[in-house]
């Protein structure tokens, strides 16, 4: 019997040591000797800078390896260029070619993208009919094949890159390819609201 | 006639008209009386020997192991070197307690306590150097292989180090058993002396309520019988184990078939002479004379002569296969000619001098019986030891395979600290257990006094019989040939 007390008295104290821990804020370490980064890491408050933020703005008119500014710039004018002008500079036609798996595999993406940052307002289909409208939570989304606003490729890939209206930019969300690639799926059910 | 046979050639281990009793007072004395004055000096620089040692260990743990003299070429230095130093002593308290009682060697009885004690207390310094040379040693429970929640990680079996781990813990858990089981007679005996009532507590406690009875006895002696078949591999395999840190490797001079028998050779020439150093002084200083005689220092003489025999086989034979392989590596290693005229030359031919020329004076009778000569020889020894376990680890470390990674190592003072450290622990250790423990196996003793003891040997010689001698007049009313009638009886017949 006496054993079972004993054994009793040691779980007691294991328990109450391990109740020590609090849920509600972070839990005991034992040697924590490579646990707080040295170095900076992305997104840490830091009192290095200035206004507290490991994230410095690079300098303005600096050009990255690999990135290339875009050149028609935020205004209405600049949205009538692109929309008359810009073109998806990969060779690219998603009507001729719609059995290229190329194409297939580019478009996937672009379906894939558009359904994770776009549908939620343009609805899946493009038609302006996605689940905030449907909640009744935004209003005034236009379909794609809405014939006053006759959206080119070179428009829908300036909307994604500025915003326009109540639109935001995913500038920060999609990078230059992936804008194209939405910018070609958004084409494709243009294609497909008009053609129904 | 005496019904005994025991050849008369044979030394007595007993001198003096000792009694049951008289063996008994006299392992009792130190235990009973009290320290000193010279006690309290000896502790007291061994007390602040081992707290100048445990400050430079906590330097060590808190500040880094580059307080240290290592370097990125000599990653080991000091403190394997006093690892293996500590756990080489620690060999022959087994090997007196263990091989010699295989070997029915009567005299182990009057030194096996004091050199089990030193084996427990050295393997105790050695193990400190695992774990306080470690740049984490607070993580050092991961060396254990106990389930976690790392995906449950395991540690890698192939790693003499990991061997150590086990090696070293099952040692010292076997040696400590082993150790208190002969304890038990001996504490009840001072148990049963006791007249403070909290001594008579203490011993009540230490001595496991022991009562000697026929049947714990004959238990008692298959035990010591087992534990000793058990020790003896234990032995040889631990300081193998430890070899195989460095013959596992690929180290020129440290790569060598020839270690594990060579290291335990070492071992128990080294621990051999840390007991001797021990018994000269303790014979003396706790009136051991009649039962520490100058037959033992003999005996431990001669094995010191046959270890250190085959530790210097094993020179030639590393020096000889050092050229006789024809590798240009081996040219520089511990025990090479580049060794003895290179930069660590003194440290080789401190190891050369120290265990290889002035042991071999014991094949001198006159010298090996000699307790001052013994005494020198037994702490040269220990010095030269300390520098083997040095050369092989450092000079085979400073001259690798890339000249370019060539060096020198020095000490810092933390790691001579840490050194002088252990060795205060461990002579704390040694005169708290010398004031407190039965130092000499008495129940042991008391089974060869009639055998081996002095008295009862010229008894025997002189045809008289034993009946009665046994009996002590202190302790018992028979009435027999105990040494007070014989002395009437020599009184009377001339």
């Amino acid at each position: 019997m006496r054993v079972f007390v004993k054994i009793a008295i040691v779980l007691g104290v294991v328990t109450l040591v391990a109740s020590c821990q609090n849920t509600s804020s972070r839990n005991y370490q034992y040697m924590p000797n490579m646990y707080e980064s040295v170095g900076y890491e992305t997104y840490q408050e830091t009192s290095a800078f200035r206004n507290g933020k490991e994230g410095q703005l690079p300098v303005e008119g600096t050009i990255a390896r690999g990135h290339m500014p875009y050149e028609y710039p935020n205004t209405l004018d600049g949205y009538n260029l692109a929309k008359a002008n810009l073109q998806n500079p990969l060779p690219f036609d998603a009507y001729r070619n719609a059995d290229s798996t190329v194409t297939e595999d580019y478009l996937k993406k672009g379906e894939d993208l558009f359904d994770i940052y776009c549908a939620v307002c343009h609805g899946t289909k493009g038609n302006g009919k996605g689940i905030l409208v449907d909640r009744e939570k935004i209003l005034g989304v236009p379909s794609y094949d809405d014939a006053g606003r006759a959206i080119t490729e070179g428009s829908v890939y300036h909307v994604i890159r500025y915003g326009l209206n109540a639109m935001g930019s995913y500038a920060n969300q999609l990078n230059e390819e992936e804008r194209w690639q939405v910018t070609e799926y958004v084409m494709t059910l243009k294609h497909d609201l008009e053609n129904k | 006639m005496a019904s005994h046979y025991e050849a008369p050639i044979r030394e007595p281990l007993v001198t003096g008209e000792k009694s049951y009793h008289d063996v008994t007072v006299d392992v009792a004395a130190p235990v009973e009386g009290r320290a000193n004055k010279q006690w309290w000096i000896v502790f007291s620089i061994a007390l602040v020997a081992f707290l100048w040692g445990l400050g430079c260990i906590i330097y060590t743990v808190s500040t880094g192991i580059g307080v240290w003299g290592l370097n990125k070429t000599v990653g080991w230095a000091w403190d394997i070197t006093n690892f293996v130093w500590w756990v080489g002593i620690g060999h022959a308290g087994t090997l007196i307690s263990a091989v010699l009682l295989l070997f029915r060697q009567k005299w182990r009885m009057a030194v096996n306590r004091s050199a089990e004690a030193m084996t427990i207390f050295s393997v105790v310094q050695a193990g400190l150097f695992p774990i306080i040379h470690m740049g984490r040693p607070w993580l050092a429970y991961w060396v254990l292989p106990i389930p976690n929640q790392f995906g449950s990680l395991w540690v890698n079996f192939n790693s003499p180090l990991l061997w150590d781990v086990f090696a070293i813990s099952t040692y010292l858990s076997v040696s400590l058993v082993f150790w208190w089981t002969g304890l038990l007679p001996d504490f009840a005996m001072l148990r049963d002396r006791a007249v403070k009532p909290f001594q008579k507590k203490i011993y009540s406690l230490l001595s496991f309520g022991w009562s000697g009875r026929a049947k714990d006895w004959q238990r008692f002696e298959e035990v010591s019988l087992v534990l000793a078949g058990l020790a003896t591999p234990l032995v040889l395999s631990v300081h193998t184990i430890v070899s195989f840190d460095f013959a596992t490797s690929v180290i020129p001079g440290w790569h060598s078939t020839i270690y594990p028998p060579y290291f335990v050779a070492g071992a128990i020439f080294s621990g051999f002479a840390m007991v001797l150093t021990l018994l000269i002084i303790m014979r003396k200083v706790s009136n051991l004379e009649a039962y520490i005689t100058r037959g033992h220092i003999e005996y431990m003489n001669k094995v010191i002569l046959l270890t250190g025999g085959i530790v210097s086989v094993a020179y030639i034979t590393e020096f000889f296969i050092a050229w006789y392989s024809g590798s240009n590596y081996e040219d520089y290693t511990y025990l090479s000619i580049g060794a003895a005229t290179g930069p660590y030359w003194w440290a080789f031919w401190a190891l050369i001098i120290c265990n290889f020329i002035v042991p071999q004076t014991l094949w001198i009778k006159k010298l090996r019986r000699n307790y001052m000569w013994s005494f020198i020889v037994s702490i040269v020894i220990n010095i030269g030891m300390w520098f083997e376990r040095f050369d092989i680890i450092v000079i085979n470390l400073s001259k690798g395979h890339l000249p370019s990674s060539w060096t020198m190592f020095s000490p810092t003072f933390v790691d001579v600290g840490i050194f002088l450290g252990t060795i205060g622990f461990f002579f704390v250790l040694f005169l708290l257990y010398a004031r407190t423990f039965p130092v000499i196996a008495q129940a042991e003793v008391k089974t060869i006094l009639k055998s081996s003891g002095e008295r009862y040997k010229r008894l025997r010689e002189d045809g008289n019989s034993l009946v009665g001698t046994g009996a002590d007049s202190r302790t018992s009313d028979i009435v027999g040939t105990t040494k007070e009638n014989l002395d009437q009886d020599t009184k009377n017949n001339s």
